[in-house]
Parts: structure tokens; sequence; C-alpha cells
């Protein structure tokens, strides 16, 4: 008794502030598109389709890279013949659908030497950021306040996302000091954390859950897997893919597996707490 | 190493010429289907073997036929084998060994389901890997069916859980969403009051089709696709890979590569059994200890971060070597950090078994007898802590494991007191083992060039002790040198009936912390 008291002192407490977004060495893939030639050397280094490359029209090329995919291998960077691909430090990704996490160019093709020029940066259809935070206090308003109470779900996950969520329970993130609670029935719970790319045999017991949870029932979908099928694809006759292939996705935190505070983040701004950020900062 | 050849032959009582040595440690037996039983026999009575895989191969493109492959483990030879029999698609079915073999049961079960060839003479040929809601004649590793193949559900009952009867005798149903943040599988308990009379699984919730996968993949990518067979265990997977292309290819690792691979082998055990033994100790609510744990293994997972930009080393292993270097600064901010881990782990063990209220909830908890053990073919950790040697980085040492002195931890308790320990002890060594490494660190290129295409129609066994057990992977390719198959066997495969084993007897309170003493991966199993 005396030993575990003593080393309880000992120890103090090792909760940090604010989790530390500086220790992370790798977030996402930053495409400088003005140093891009669009040569899609980075299209088949991908495993997942994160990065492709599309023909719109005659004489132009779009590449497009998703977070939602990204596996944050980094083949693409080692692979880049113009270096044009960056790494960025920045973990705390989120976003309220699955094309906010993506980001297109288009080139032109110069018809005479076939080489692309950079034309512009597209404007990704669908709601802004903001808009969509503000759909979404909407929805939650008044009824979480400060206290939300979580059900995970793995729904096919190799259990790297779980190993994450478990770690921003520990004495260093320590998630409870947000009102965020980890309950054990979907009956209690205000939101669902959901990891994998939904298996087949998963699909059925996932809705299950949903419909046992009691609205507004937000939806969180963690990791490459369960904002885009990852590398297991979609569609396939073993996964569906990604979750909002099954339910109304809230929040995306993309990553392979999401960091402890990509994933507190993810879950402050499904409380309305903090607003989503999309866009990587390059180191 | 011709030696082995014969031993082998003799044993088997059949000619030399029929066992072939295709690469170190690799030896092949090719045998027809109504030998099968009587080589399984033989290779366990004479030759100590135990079998560490089987599965099946769609040939019919090429030969006509399926092939049945027994992968057997020749402890004493320190080497594989594997013996394969032709399947004639027009019967479909191979004799099974499992009455003999009790650890051929799920394996001879999941060829069924996923290639329909039916093991003749199984006692309980039921599905193992497809839900009932699967209709009938889906065999999804064939050739001719397309991974994007729309499989409909099939209405209807489930298939009975055995039933119990009695005054005061009921089922407990958990499952497959649990309480806590683990993966999905559903238990169906019988209990009589508090005891539990019996305990079965239905698993394969997480089943991914990834062997599938595997397939559709240009095998450079498939390295990234076994991290994710269990993400706990992204080393042991990718390097098990990484050895069976390096295998095909004929590419031999550069030394700096093998002495950094047995750092990320080892690190990965660290932060896993560390973060189990706090497990174990949140199970039996002893929260100082829990806490303690959580912390010294997000202590480990952030000086990875710092040394190779991955929490979970994942990115780590690259066919051929490794894609991270340590520099000699980075090997002293790691050795610093491993001294002092080492201290705290002490600490931590001692609050633990000097705890009287810990020690009475573990010890002779979740027995599984050396017997069981044994008979279930059961690996890695559960094995040791029930006293089955075996250690494939001591007896088939892959890497720079063959130059480094460590001991191969052994307790003969069986019980969640013997799991908790075993893992404690390979901390220890562990830690040997990385200062050896660290101290003497090879110059060498990172990794081997890899050629553009691997050989056609040619196959290889890949291997690595992860920390929870043996993880494999045999890889065959077709006629353009592409996958034709990957089979992949993760430890808990072969340990989740021995989980069935430690329960009865025990009072349903118990269950989680016996559980995690396995931790075994629900995605590793169904992949």
């Amino acid at each position: 008794m005396f030993r575990i008291i003593s080393k309880s002192l000992k120890t103090g407490v090792l909760t940090e502030v604010s989790p530390p977004a500086a220790q992370a060495s790798f977030g996402f893939p930053v495409i400088d598109f003005r140093r891009c030639t669009a040569c899609e050397e980075c299209v088949r280094s991908c495993p997942t389709g994160a990065i492709y490359a599309e023909a719109p029209e005659p004489g132009r090329t779009t590449l497009s890279l998703s977070y939602a995919s990204c596996i944050q291998c980094r083949e693409c960077v080692n692979g880049c013949p113009e270096q044009a691909i960056g790494v960025s430090t920045d973990v705390e990704i989120a976003a309220y659908n699955r094309q906010q996490l993506e980001q297109t160019a288009s080139f032109d093709i110069d018809p005479a030497t076939g080489r692309n020029a950079f034309r512009q940066v597209e404007v990704q259809p669908g709601p802004s950021l903001s808009e969509s935070a503000a759909r979404l206090r909407a929805r939650i308003r008044g009824r979480l306040g400060r206290s939300l109470h979580v059900r995970q779900v793995d729904a096919g996950s190799c259990n790297a996302c779980e190993l994450e969520i478990t770690a921003t329970m520990n004495p260093f993130y320590d998630l409870e000091r947000f009102g965020i609670h980890l309950v054990a029935s979907p009956r209690h719970a205000d939101l669902l954390l959901v990891t994998g790319p939904v298996t087949r045999n998963m699909e059925i017991a996932l809705r299950r859950t949903y419909e046992a949870a009691p609205e507004p029932r937000v939806v969180v979908a963690v990791g490459a897997c369960g904002c885009s099928g990852g590398i297991f694809g979609e569609g396939t006759y073993a996964a569906v893919g990604g979750v909002d292939r099954v339910l109304p996705v809230d929040v995306y935190i993309p990553g392979c597996p999401p960091r402890p505070q990509a994933i507190l983040n993810g879950l402050l701004v499904a409380m309305g707490v903090r607003e989503a950020r999309v866009r990587a900062v390059q180191k | 190493m011709t030696s082995n050849v014969a031993t082998v032959a003799a044993a088997l009582q059949i000619a030399d010429s029929a066992v072939r040595e295709v690469r170190a440690g690799e030896l092949l037996l090719d045998v027809n289907t109504v030998a099968l039983r009587v080589a399984a026999d033989r290779i366990v009575s004479g030759l100590d073997g135990r079998l560490f895989s089987l599965f099946a191969s769609d040939e019919r493109s090429t030969t006509g036929r399926f092939l049945v492959h027994h992968l057997w483990l020749l402890p004493r030879l320190r080497t594989f084998l594997r013996v394969t029999a032709p399947v004639d698609p027009a019967k479909s079915s191979f004799p099974s060994i499992t009455t003999t073999h009790t650890a051929a049961n799920w394996f001879e079960r999941e060829v069924m389901d996923v290639f329909g060839l039916k093991p003749e003479g199984h006692p309980n040929p039921t599905r193992v890997a497809l839900h009932d809601d699967w209709p009938d004649g889906v065999w999804t590793l064939r050739k001719d069916f397309a991974d994007n193949t729309e499989v409909p559900r099939v209405p209807g009952d489930f298939h009975p859980f055995r039933p119990v009867t009695g005054e005061g005798v009921f089922q407990v149903p958990v499952g497959p969403v649990h309480a806590g943040v683990i993966e999905p599988g559903h238990f169906r308990f019988g209990v009589a009051g508090e005891p539990v009379l019996y305990l079965q699984l239905r698993l394969f919730y997480v089943h991914k089709g990834t062997e599938k996968r595997f397939e559709r993949l240009p095998w450079r990518h498939g390295l990234l696709l076994a991290e994710s067979i269990s993400g706990d265990t992204a080393v042991g997977h990718s390097l098990a890979y990484a050895h069976a292309i390096e295998r095909l290819a004929g590419v031999t690792v550069p030394a700096r590569a093998r002495g950094l691979r047995v750092v990320l082998l080892e690190l990965e055990r660290i932060y896993n059994h560390t973060a189990d033994i706090g497990a174990i100790a949140t199970d039996v609510a002893f929260t100082v200890p829990a806490s303690r744990a959580q912390a010294l293994r997000e202590g480990l997972v952030r000086l990875q971060d710092q040394l190779f930009g991955t929490r979970l080393l994942r990115g780590t292993i690259a066919l051929g070597g490794v894609k991270r270097d340590l520099s000699p600064e980075a090997c002293d901010v790691l050795g610093a950090h491993l001294r002092v881990f080492e201290r705290e782990f002490d600490d931590l063990i001692t609050l633990l078994i000097d705890a009287g209220t810990f020690t009475d909830r573990v010890d002779g908890t979740g027995i599984l007898s050396n017997q069981a053990a044994r008979d279930l073919g059961i690996v890695g950790i559960a094995a040791r802590a029930s006293g089955v040697d075996g250690d494939l980085r001591r007896d088939h040492p892959h890497d720079a494991y063959d130059g480094l002195r460590f001991e191969v931890p052994i307790e003969d308790g069986g019980d969640v007191r013997a799991r908790l320990m075993v893992r404690a002890r390979e901390v220890e060594q562990s830690l040997v083992i990385l200062h050896q490494v660290l101290r003497a660190m090879p110059d060498s290129p990172l990794a081997a060039p890899i050629p553009k295409e691997l050989p056609a129609r040619s196959s290889a066994l890949g291997w690595a002790e992860a920390w929870r057990g043996p993880c494999t992977h045999w890889i065959a390719t077709d006629d353009r040198g592409e996958i034709a198959r990957v089979k992949v066997t993760d430890p808990s495969f072969l340990n989740w009936p021995g989980l069935v084993h430690a329960v009865p007897g025990n009072i349903v309170p118990d269950f989680p912390v016996i559980n995690k003493s396995f931790n075994l991966s629900y995605s590793g199993n169904d992949r």
C-alpha cells in the first residue's frame, strides 16, 4: 500500500495542457501544385488511390489528393521526381464530408510538347467548412452541452485505430477532462466513434448499434478505412467500405491510424467546440 | 542440409528423392491425397512436427487441380516442411487430419468455406469463416471469384449455439459490439450461476478479404497491406511478408537492415507487452499500475515517433531492408530511454506481484494446461506460459537473431499470472537484445535492391516471431510473376481455441482478464 502511494506521489501529474502537435513528424503529404507537372508518378505509387488523375475534357488533366484515403505511407513523397510533394507536421485534421478532405488541381496539356502546365486549384463542390460546422451545431445545439458520451464501434478495423483511441484515455491525453466519456452501451451514447472499412459481417451490427443510440446520435468516422475503405477498398465481397456507405457521418478523422491528438480534435469538432481544419500546413 | 532431407525421408519411410529442399529452412514434399494422413502422423510421431498452417491454393489454370498444403514446423531439424497434395475439382474433397491433429480444425473448415473443398472425416464440418447469411457456393478464394462480386444475404435462422439445460443454467451472449474499446467478436457463455460451463466463439466479424486483396494489389504495395493485417503487429506481419518476397527474389538483406529490423521487432514487442500488462491490471481494477503501464507505453510510442516518424512503427520495413535509419545519436537516445524504462518497468512488475489483492485474481485463473496447449497446437506467449517451448527467433532465426544471445522465458502455470510473467521476462530479454544490437550496429546500406519482377510460378515462405507469436506468410506467384496467393497465418488463429479451453470453470467476471492475458487479434484471425 505504502509503495503504491509513494509511486503515485513520485509520478505526479503527466497530463499535458495541450496535446503536443509539434512532436508529430509526419502528418499528411502536401502537393505543391505549382511545381507539379502531373506526371502521375505519385498516382502509380499510391497504394490506396488517394492520389488520382482524371481527364475532364480534351487538353485538360486534373490531379486530386484525398486525405480520406491516405494511409500516410510516404511513397508519393519519396517517389516524386519534381520533389513537389512535401510533408506536413500537422495532424489535427477533420472534415464534415469526404469532399472537404480532397484537393484537386487542373493542368493544361500543351499540344506541342505534351507537357502539363498548372492552371488552378479547383474549388471543391459542396458546403464550406463553416457552413457544415453551423449545420452540425444546429443539430446538436443544447443537447450535449459540454458532456459527450461516446460508444466506440470497431466495424472492421485492423485494431491500430483502437490502439490510438485507447491512447487518448492514457494519462498524457486524458480525454475525460474535456467532458468526453467512453460508455459501454450505445443506449448511453451521444456519439458513435466508428473505425474500419465496414465489413459485410459487421454491417448489420453497426446499423443496430446506431438504431440503439438516442438522437442526435452523432457519427464520427475514424481512420483511412473508416473515411474511405483505405487499403481494403470499397465494394468488395467482404468490405462495404467507408462508414458513410452505411450511416450518415458527421465528422471524418483521416489518418492511418490518426494520432491521439487528431482523434481528440475530431471529437471536439463533433461537439461543436472547434471548427474543422482540412488543410495541413507544410513543414 | 541434405541430412535434413534424409531424416525427413527416413521418418516418413519414403525415398530421399521425394523430399526437396527448395530453400534454406524450407522443405517440400508432394504426396498424393490419400497419403496426407499417414504423412501427418509420421511427421508428429517421428519428427515432433508442429502444425503451423493449413491452406489450399487454386491451381486449376495450370494443373487443373487444387492443392492442399500442410505447413509443419520441425523444431529439431530447424526447418519448415510443406506437404502438398492435389485435389481433384470433380471430387472437391481431401482427407481431414483434425481427429488426430486438433490444430487443423479451424484451418480445414476455412479451406471448406473459401475454396469449397470438403475435409473428409472432419468431426465438425460446419462453417468457421463465413457467417450464416452467406449463401452456399460462394468460394471467395477461388480464382474465378471476382473480388467485387456482390454476395446476397441469405435470410433464415442462425445456426444454433450448443444448448444448455437444467435448473439455474443459462446462456450469456456477449458481442459483437463489446463494452470496451476492443475488436468485435461474439462470445456465448453457458453458465451455472457464476461459473462458466463452456464458451463458444463466433469470430470473423472483421473479415475484410485481406488474402484476396493481396492478389489484386501490386506485390510492392502488399507490404503496406501486411501492416494492416493486425495493427498491433505491423512490424511482425510486414517482416514476414518481406521475408517471403526476399526469398522469392533471392535477395540478401544488408547487415545494418537486419539489425534495425531486430530493433523494430523488439520495440513492438516491448510496447505491446507493456500495454497488455497494464490492461491486465485494468481488468482487475488495479488502477495505479495500470496507469503507470499506459504512461510507459506512451513514452515508448512517442520515442518511436521521434526516431522513426511513426508511432506504431508503420512504414519502417522495406522489401530488401528497412526504410528508416538510426543515427549514432538516435541510438544513444534510444539506449538512454531504455535504461530508464527498465527501472520503471521493474517497479511496475514489483507493484503488481507484491500486491496480494492482485495475485489473488491472477493466480490459478484461466489455466491452459500443458497437455491442452500441445494438443491444440498453441503458439507464442500463450504456449510458453503453458510450458511449451518454442520461439522462431531462436529455433529458426531470421534477420540478425542468429548472432544474438538471449533466453526464451518459459512458465509452467498456464494461468493469467504465467502469461503476465512470460511477458515481463520477455521484455527483459528484449532489452538485452536491444542493447546488444545498439552497441554493435553494423555499417551497410539500408536496403538491397529488389528486382523489378518476381520469378514466375514460384513460391516462398516468410516468417517472423512477432510479440504475440509466429506470423507466417506463404506467397505464390503466377506465370506473370504477380501474386497468385498469399496465405497469412496470425498466431491468433492458432490460439483462439486455447481461450475456449482456459475459460470453463472460471467465473464470468474473470473472463475479461483471461481474455486480456491471451490478447488475441480479431483482425489477424479474421483477415
